[in-house]
């Protein structure tokens, strides 16, 4: 039977301040059951917030994680090894807390908070919860998370992994970038706004990945990977926005702290805000406060600027060109009226010269003439003379040659009446021996021949 | 008669006087006489037509002509 008769779960507790306002008669409990009720939940979880905050209030000490903040209330957990307790705060008075603290943010610290158990019962529409209610809280000293944390930043160290992306040559202009970031995060637009703004005109290539919980951190590794292999990025930025150390747990992971290190391209880690510092900034090659600082620092050019300065070099360089060759045009133009110069006299005296070539080649030709004029008139008169010589001279010594030789000639004696004897043939016979054995002869008058007979006696 | 027919004025009289100096030696037979006188007599002939030939020739050349206009050409 049911203890219907028990006004309260908890005895010694006041029940719940709204019990009466339940008008409801309870059903019958479990039959044989010798505990108390049925309570109405309400009732009981009422009950149970009056126990809890009956308890003492207490100091509990642990590592502060999982920080939520709300529009009034802050929660938020306290771990140790041996368990957690989840904490809530109101808005203020954590403001307050945290001001007096001197953090920002108490996330992964160790910290001492002062406060009560609470319960909130619920209703027929909101969840149920327990917590520790925090009225106060001091730092107690680092977590063991950023322990943990700076012990494997030391075992990096020891192990050289903080020094290889910090000595490979990152290239001025890359003209592959690659950018591993979550896909809705501010940090892309201030990424493509800061490469924009450079006038980089290169291939980008994103990776996006989640940035926060269990899963991100496999996922920037492969993302990584993938960027600095199949997509031959020159350089890697990886990029977040500010959240607390919970949130940036995963860019302390070990796996790929030691992936970075041994990358062969450049990284560049921008992870949360300048006082946040992640594994992941120590091993990459830059670690930048802002994605902003992280896309200039991937691209050493501000190529509008480069491109600004060389435009204006550019335009020096034809201003100063055409000066020089202006001014060598000058001189040139100067150097060059000298030959035309020397041209001249030259051309001058060579006229000179050539006048007095003509006036001698005239005094010359005259000359000549005149010698010739005197030559051709001897010469007529040696023609003259020869003609003389021709016509009257030689032929008078012809006639005498001729008489001369007619003196000898044997037809004069004929002439005169002699008669000359001659054979048949016409040999003159010059014996009377040879004339008596001619027996035949010619007899040849000065005009005529005439036959004969030689008479024997 | 000698070989060969002298072809210059000069080489002719020569010929002619050579013949002469023969007949007025006396040594020339009869015959020998008739054959230099025919050559003597035609050696004459050829200097004559010679002699014609080359006054004409000179008279042809007109240096009158010639020396007139050069002395023109001179004073000019």
């Amino acid at each position: 039977m049911l203890d219907s008769v028990s006004t309260s779960p908890f005895p010694g507790t006041p029940a719940g301040e709204d019990a009466a306002d339940d008008a409801r008669p309870a059903p019958g409990g479990i039959p044989d059951s010798g505990l108390a009720g049925p309570f109405p939940v309400g009732e009981y979880a009422r009950a149970l917030r009056s126990k809890l905050r009956s308890l003492a209030r207490v100091q509990i000490v642990g590592e502060l994680v999982n920080l939520r903040p709300s529009r009034a209330r802050v929660y938020f957990e306290l771990r140790d090894s041996a368990g957690a307790i989840p904490c809530a705060a109101w808005l203020a008075d954590w403001e307050r807390m945290a001001a007096r603290a001197g953090v920002a943010s108490p996330e992964g610290m160790q910290v001492v908070v002062a406060g009560g158990c609470d319960y909130y019962p619920g209703s027929a529409t909101s969840s149920p919860g327990f917590s520790f209610a925090v009225t106060d809280m001091r730092v107690a000293g680092e977590g063991d998370l950023l322990a943990r944390i700076d012990r494997l930043r030391k075992q990096l160290d020891a192990e050289g992994l903080l020094e290889p992306q910090k000595l490979l040559a990152r290239p001025l202009l890359p003209r592959t970038i690659g950018v591993v970031t979550g896909e809705a995060g501010k940090a892309r637009d201030d990424i493509r706004a800061a490469l924009t703004r450079r006038g980089w005109a290169g291939r980008l290539v994103w990776g996006f990945v989640p940035v926060q919980d269990r899963h991100a951190a496999p996922a920037i590794v492969r993302a990584l990977s993938d960027l600095a292999g199949g997509a031959h990025a020159e350089v890697v930025i990886v990029a977040r926005g500010g959240g607390s150390l919970a949130d940036l747990l995963c860019f302390c992971d070990e796996t790929l702290c030691r992936t970075v290190a041994l990358l062969g391209v450049p990284v560049i880690a921008s992870v949360g805000h300048h006082t946040d510092r992640t594994l992941l900034d120590d091993v990459a090659a830059v670690s930048c406060s802002t994605p902003t600082h992280a896309a200039e620092a991937a691209v050493g050019v501000d190529c509008v600027r480069a491109r600004a300065q060389q435009l204006a070099a550019a335009a020096r360089l034809r201003e100063l060109s055409r000066r020089a060759v202006l001014s060598r045009a000058r001189l040139l133009a100067a150097l060059s009226r000298a030959p035309s110069a020397h041209l001249d006299r030259q051309r001058a005296r060579l006229h000179q010269e050539l006048r007095e070539i003509r006036a001698a080649h005239r005094r010359r030709t005259a000359s000549e003439r005149r010698l010739t004029a005197q030559r051709a008139l001897v010469l007529r008169r040696k023609a003259d003379s020869a003609v003389l010589d021709c016509r009257r001279r030689r032929p008078r010594d012809l006639e005498q040659l001729a008489l001369a030789l007619s003196a000898h000639d044997p037809q004069r004696t004929l002439e005169r009446g002699y008669v000359l004897v001659e054979s048949p043939q016409g040999e003159p016979l010059l014996s009377a021996a040879r004339a008596r054995r001619a027996d035949e002869v010619r007899l040849r008058f000065a005009k005529d021949t005439v036959p004969a007979r030689i008479i024997h006696r | 008669m000698s070989a060969e027919e002298p072809r210059t004025y000069e080489a002719a009289a020569a010929r002619v006087e050579e013949i002469i100096r023969r007949l007025d030696s006396g040594d020339a037979s009869l015959s020998e006489t008739l054959e230099l006188v025919r050559e003597g007599k035609g050696l004459i002939e050829l200097c004559a037509r010679e002699l014609a030939a080359v006054g004409d020739a000179l008279e042809e050349l007109r240096l009158d002509e010639l020396v007139t206009r050069l002395e023109d050409e001179a004073s000019a």
